[in-house]
């Protein structure tokens, strides 16, 4: 299935390969940095790659290109979701997924990829069954094993993987017992010029901490679940109950997963939290032009929208950007043409705003294209399609668990039209 | 990859590792065992140090173990006869009380990939599949394929493919994958893994043990199964159904597969999975990850051949974000222009609309291209929107546009008028050769509606030393002898310089044969060249009309879910065109040649089966009129409607439903009235005329039927399909 995996770094250098098969030439990857060159952005780079012996699948994330080879037809969402898992489990270990970290913690990595991949198929991908493999690294444990010398391995084997529930280790023990979940809302949404919105839909997860003690069955319902349009749930939830009843019960894994996605599109349900006033425009006398934005809180049922960020790609002819902010600080990069507004918490009373004027390249024309704006936000406390959870039951086991509830909307792909 | 002082670097590690200071202090020694592990990542040849990393094989520590191991993975094929030294502390190690090490050993030892090997990795491979812990059995289970890849031409042992069928049945769900991949790469020769009822039915209620990997590869493996009855087929369905909703979008994807494979000969629940999976699908298309979001575009589309209504009411999903990478906005605009209905489509053009101006060119002219193929069915105000370009004087712009009106005016001829007059305005700012053919192209074709035409060519006929490509030169000759045609007066002396400059100067050879085939065609007369050259002025098959035509879901299925549909590059809409097989200007040579091919032959066989029509390869003009002269009238009939009083559009949609093609019709309310119309069915092709000639008369519509090979069964089923349309549309209007 895959037969060997490349990383491969934003500019080109080749830093990490593995092989599960014969060892496949690194010039096989001569076809990918092909394409990586027609492709001017890295993100342009079209993720399978035919090449006259194999397939090459890539993603792109964290400024590295994970290249896997293949040589059988494979589905291809098989691979591209595999790429990601093992990009999702080195950021779970290391905490970021980067080349520095990867080459810092080499040894590590290759344990990794040993353990999830034999003989090109997937083996244990589970990060709960993984960290029993192998722990990851700590600073502490990373101290102690330089002085000791005990390197960080289990002697024991996982007693998960034989337990009649494959997501659940047995005989988990914990003094506190609890159980945490984060609902997590992401708005992507287009608005056109006049601030109505072009599309909207909310995608949202649960993110849950369960941290309990045996083996408890648990039961979360909210209040509004007809709210969702279209849910996946992680193996672990009986999903007749959920056409039956709408409610999610489910045995938990142990430690942090994400127990449920869900998305919402329906226009009308769909809130836009900020407004923004915006205005562009260049002379065609003189090389410069102008730039007046204001943002404003809209639909934020009472909650403070903060760590607002508005970036703009600028057209190629503009040189610089004198501006004045009366709130957050604001930043032009003359090489990218990317100018960046950074906010902060929006304050209802005194809408921030920046204007000024930009000033353009001489003798270039006036340009055709106009620039849209990207917007970043935060709103804690709100899942702002208005899901609530009503309460979350406990069975099977004794004792009392702490349980806890955030939310917290932030903005996707948020784009403005100028 | 450059390395500086390869050589010097090796030579140290060498020393470092068999220094007796360093092999005393476990710490330091693994710290170089770690360096000759990176030095061997960045593509450093260290095999010299195979013998020093053999000994530090032996040791406790599991980690220096795994390193070791991965590094003679490596080099063990350059190195036989040391890696063989090394085999006796992996056969100890496969008996380690551990089961980690255990599978650690076994795993590595048959990773080594040398000759010989086998002998040594059999017996504990065997010993393996009995093992008691269920880690060391899924090492086992792949080593045997791996044994099996290691020496190819020996014939497969019986008793471990039994073993391996066995174990299908073991309680761990990845041992059962695991079988399942293994038992495939032996048997590959022989067709893979067999699933038989037994077998399919174990997998089934596995399913759910399973993790999303070995769930999708299951669901893949199913597909050679075929259910016996209906009723296993449906408790099939029934296990699979809250799969189709797997957050895992590769098992969702595959399971649907799985469906439609499954049933095949049940349209309705084939319609109901794909209606089940439309979210999951829009769902993939909003995706974080971008490769994933690009896949479900891929899966969306395909699902669209055959239900293109399906995600129509939410093209507003197939809207381009900003931020996106080229590929995937290619293909959400070959999804929008697949969605257009009469009421997104003010929307969808105005989103097309703002793609034309984007910063990248190609991104802009696949937008142009866009709106020209949906100004197939709504041209008005998608014309207005191209017109609206042409004034931005962007060149690549105006490129896109007058290519693109050059496919229309070929597709949908009523534009045509449209266009003449707007093309005048972009003449001057053609630079691309590309373009230049295309205006070129537009100019010869209708020059007798373009009043500056004849100006326009003597430009390029003036400008033709400095004209490099031999393509525009070969539509500039073309061109010109078709405006000498039409419009002799004002051509004559530029098409005499022409031709005159091709013949003698050009170093081209295409273009100097073709300019002596001009000069020659012009010397037998000027009719014989009309009738060469000047060809019909739009698509014959008059396919714009046909709007989306809904495929079974049988011509996609197969490779659904493959690497197919995401390998193919990213060209849009320009291929399909340049790939048609009758380009307008290859007119002139193909109808020199006897054209024979658009009339299968049919073999008459006497038999009263029922009748299906069907539609059959296109018919061309040409063909259809050569058929129509040729054949007697088989049948005449006056029926008692009138003509039917709805667009020309709809008629023809009516009577595709009923399976019949609408060739050509009289437009508008000229009389007398006259549609062209061919079917097949019954292995005969029918040929209809309808005719109404005179509008007092209430109910005079005559019908005219022609058949080649005669079948009277057929034909009476023909007209009897053709009255009842007829009758619908009469009583609808």
């Amino acid at each position: 299935m895959i037969h060997s995996l490349f990383l491969i770094n934003n500019v080109g250098d080749l830093f990490l390969e593995k092989h599960w098969k014969s060892v496949i030439s690194r010039s096989v990857c001569d076809y990918f940095f092909e394409a990586r060159e027609k492709a001017v952005e890295p993100e342009n780079v079209p993720p399978v790659i035919h090449t006259p012996h194999h397939y090459l699948i890539n993603i792109y994330r964290e400024k590295i290109f994970f290249v896997s080879v293949i040589q059988t037809e494979v589905p291809p969402l098989f691979v591209i979701e595999f790429l990601h898992q093992v990009a999702e489990t080195f950021q779970d270990y290391f905490g970021e997924c980067s080349e520095t970290t990867i080459n810092d913690n080499v040894v590590i990595v290759y344990e990794l990829l040993e353990e999830m991949l034999d003989n090109g198929f997937p083996l244990a991908t589970e990060s709960n069954i993984l960290k029993e493999l192998i722990r990851p690294p700590t600073t502490l444990r990373s101290m102690v094993n330089t002085i000791t010398g005990i390197s960080n391995i289990g002697q024991t084997l996982p007693a998960g993987q034989l337990s009649s529930i494959p997501w659940r280790r047995a005989g988990v023990k914990y003094s506190n017992n609890e159980a945490y979940f984060d609902v997590v809302e992401e708005i992507d949404a287009i608005l056109d010029k006049s601030g109505s919105t072009v599309f909207a839909e909310i995608q949202g997860g649960i993110d849950a901490c369960v941290k309990l003690s045996g083996m408890p069955d648990l039961t979360l319902s909210f209040m509004n679940p007809r709210l969702l349009d279209d849910v996946s749930f992680h193996p672990c939830v009986r999903y007749k109950r959920w056409e039956s009843e709408k409610v999610i019960s489910f045995i938990p894994p142990d430690g942090n997963f994400q127990l449920m996605s869900y998305h919402v599109s329906a226009q009308n349900l769909v809130a836009i939290p900020v407004y923004v006033k915006q205005n562009i425009s260049f002379f065609e006398s003189g090389p410069s032009g102008r730039l007046d934005i204001t943002v404003g809180p809209k639909q934020t049922m009472g909650k403070t929208v903060e760590c607002v960020v508005v970036t703009i790609h600028m057209p190629k002819v503009v040189l610089s950007a004198n501006l004045n902010a009366t709130q957050g600080t604001y930043n032009y990069d003359p090489v990218t043409k990317v100018l960046m507004w950074d906010i902060g918490k929006l304050n209802p009373q005194k809408l921030p705003n920046l204007k000024g004027s930009l000033s353009l390249q001489s003798g270039a024309p006036k340009p055709e294209e106009i620039p849209n704006l990207n917007i970043d936000l935060k709103i804690q406390q709100l899942a702002i399609s208005g899901l609530k959870v009503n309460q979350l039951e406990m069975f099977g086991e004794k004792y009392k668990p702490f349980k806890g509830v955030k939310y917290v909307t932030k903005a996707g792909k948020f784009q403005v039209r100028m | 990859m450059p390395y500086f002082g390869s050589e010097e670097t090796v030579k140290e590690l060498k020393r470092a590792l068999s220094n007796p200071n360093v092999q005393a202090d476990r710490l330091r020694y693994k710290n170089y065992i770690t360096r000759v592990i990176r030095y061997m990542t960045q593509g450093l040849d260290v095999s010299s140090l195979f013998m020093d990393m053999v000994k530090a094989s032996a040791t406790v520590d599991i980690v220096q173990k795994k390193l070791v191991y991965l590094y003679m993975c490596t080099y063990a094929s350059d190195k036989p006869d040391l890696a063989l030294l090394a085999i006796n502390t992996l056969r100890k190690d496969c008996a380690d009380p551990n089961p980690m090490v255990r599978g650690l050993a076994l795993r590595n030892m048959c990773n080594f990939r040398m000759p010989g090997i086998s002998e040594y990795i059999e017996q504990p491979i065997v010993a393996g599949l009995r093992d008691k812990a269920s880690y060391v059995r899924r090492v086992a289970v792949m080593g045997c394929a791996k044994m099996q890849s290691l020496q190819p031409n020996i014939e497969i042992d019986p008793s471990i493919v039994n073993e391996l069928y066995a174990l299908l049945r073991d309680p761990d769900p990845v041992v059962v994958v695991n079988c399942l991949r293994a038992l495939e790469e032996i048997l590959k020769d022989e067709g893979g893994v067999v699933i038989n009822k037994p077998i399919a039915h174990h997998l089934l209620n596995r399913m759910k043990d399973l993790d999303s990997w070995g769930q999708s590869e299951v669901l893949t493996f199913l597909l050679r199964y075929r259910p016996r009855s209906d009723d296993e087929l449906f408790d099939i369905l029934s296990l699979l159904d809250a799969f189709l909703q797997s957050a895992h979008a590769h098992v969702a994807v595959a399971t649907l597969r799985l469906f439609l494979h499954l049933a095949a000969t049940h349209p309705a629940v084939q319609a109901d999975a794909l209606q089940h999976t439309s979210s999951p699908l829009l769902t993939m298309c909003g995706s974080i990850s971008r490769e994933l979001r690009f896949a479900g575009l891929c899966h969306v589309q395909q699902v669209m051949r055959s239900q293109p209504g399906l995600f129509a009411p939410h093209y507003k999903r197939f809207f381009c974000a900003y931020s996106e990478p080229s590929y995937i906005k290619f293909r959400k605009m070959e999804i929008l222009v697949e969605l257009v209905n009469d009421e997104n489509v003010t929307l969808v053009l105005e989103e097309l609309r703002s793609y034309c101006t984007d910063v990248s060119p190609e991104l802009a002219q696949v937008a142009i291209a866009a709106i020209g193929r949906i100004a197939r069915t709504y041209s008005e105000k998608c014309l207005n929107i191209l017109t609206g370009l042409l004034a931005l004087k962007q060149e690549h712009i105006t490129s896109a546009v007058i290519q693109t009106f050059r496919d229309l005016v070929w597709f949908c001829p009523q534009s045509t008028a449209a266009v003449c007059q707007t093309v005048e305005a972009c003449v001057d700012c053609t630079q691309d050769s590309e373009a230049k053919q295309a205006l070129l192209w537009l100019l010869g074709e209708h020059g007798e509606r373009i009043s500056s035409a004849p100006y326009v060519l003597e430009v390029y006929i003036d400008g033709l030393k400095t004209e490099l490509s031999s393509s525009v030169k070969m539509e500039l000759l073309t061109a010109a002898v078709k405006m000498f045609l039409c419009r002799p007066a004002e051509t004559q002396d530029m098409l005499g310089r022409l031709l005159h400059h091709c013949i003698e100067e050009e170093s081209d050879m295409c273009v100097r044969d073709r300019a002596l085939l001009y000069h020659r065609l012009l010397q037998r007369g000027v009719e014989q060249t009309r009738k060469v050259v000047m060809g019909p002025k739009s698509d014959p098959s008059m396919s714009v009309l046909t709007g989306h035509q809904q495929e079974p879901v049988s011509q996609w299925v197969s490779n659904f879910n493959t690497l197919g549909p995401l390998s193919a590059q990213d060209l849009c809409f320009q291929t399909p065109l340049i790939a048609l097989p009758e380009q307008p200007s290859n007119n002139a040579e193909e109808e020199l040649l006897p054209v024979s091919k658009d009339v299968s032959p049919f073999i008459p066989t006497d038999d009263q089966e029922e009748l299906n029509l069907y539609l059959g390869p296109p018919l061309s003009h040409e063909a259809f009129e050569r058929t129509w002269l040729d054949l007697e009238v088989q049948h005449r009939e006056t029926l008692s409607y009138t003509r039917p009083r709805i667009t020309p559009d709809a008629l023809q949609a009516a009577l595709q439903l009923a399976k019949i093609q609408t060739l050509a019709f009289t437009p508008g309310d000229t009389l007398p009235w006259k549609a062209y119309l061919y079917t097949r069915g019954n292995r005969t092709l029918i040929l209809a005329e309808l005719l109404w000639e005179d509008p007092d008369i209430e109910g005079s519509l005559v019908v005219t039927v022609k058949q080649q090979p005669p079948n009277q069964h057929a034909l009476r089923g023909f007209v009897s399909t053709l009255s009842s349309v007829l009758q619908t549309l009469d009583i609808d209007s």
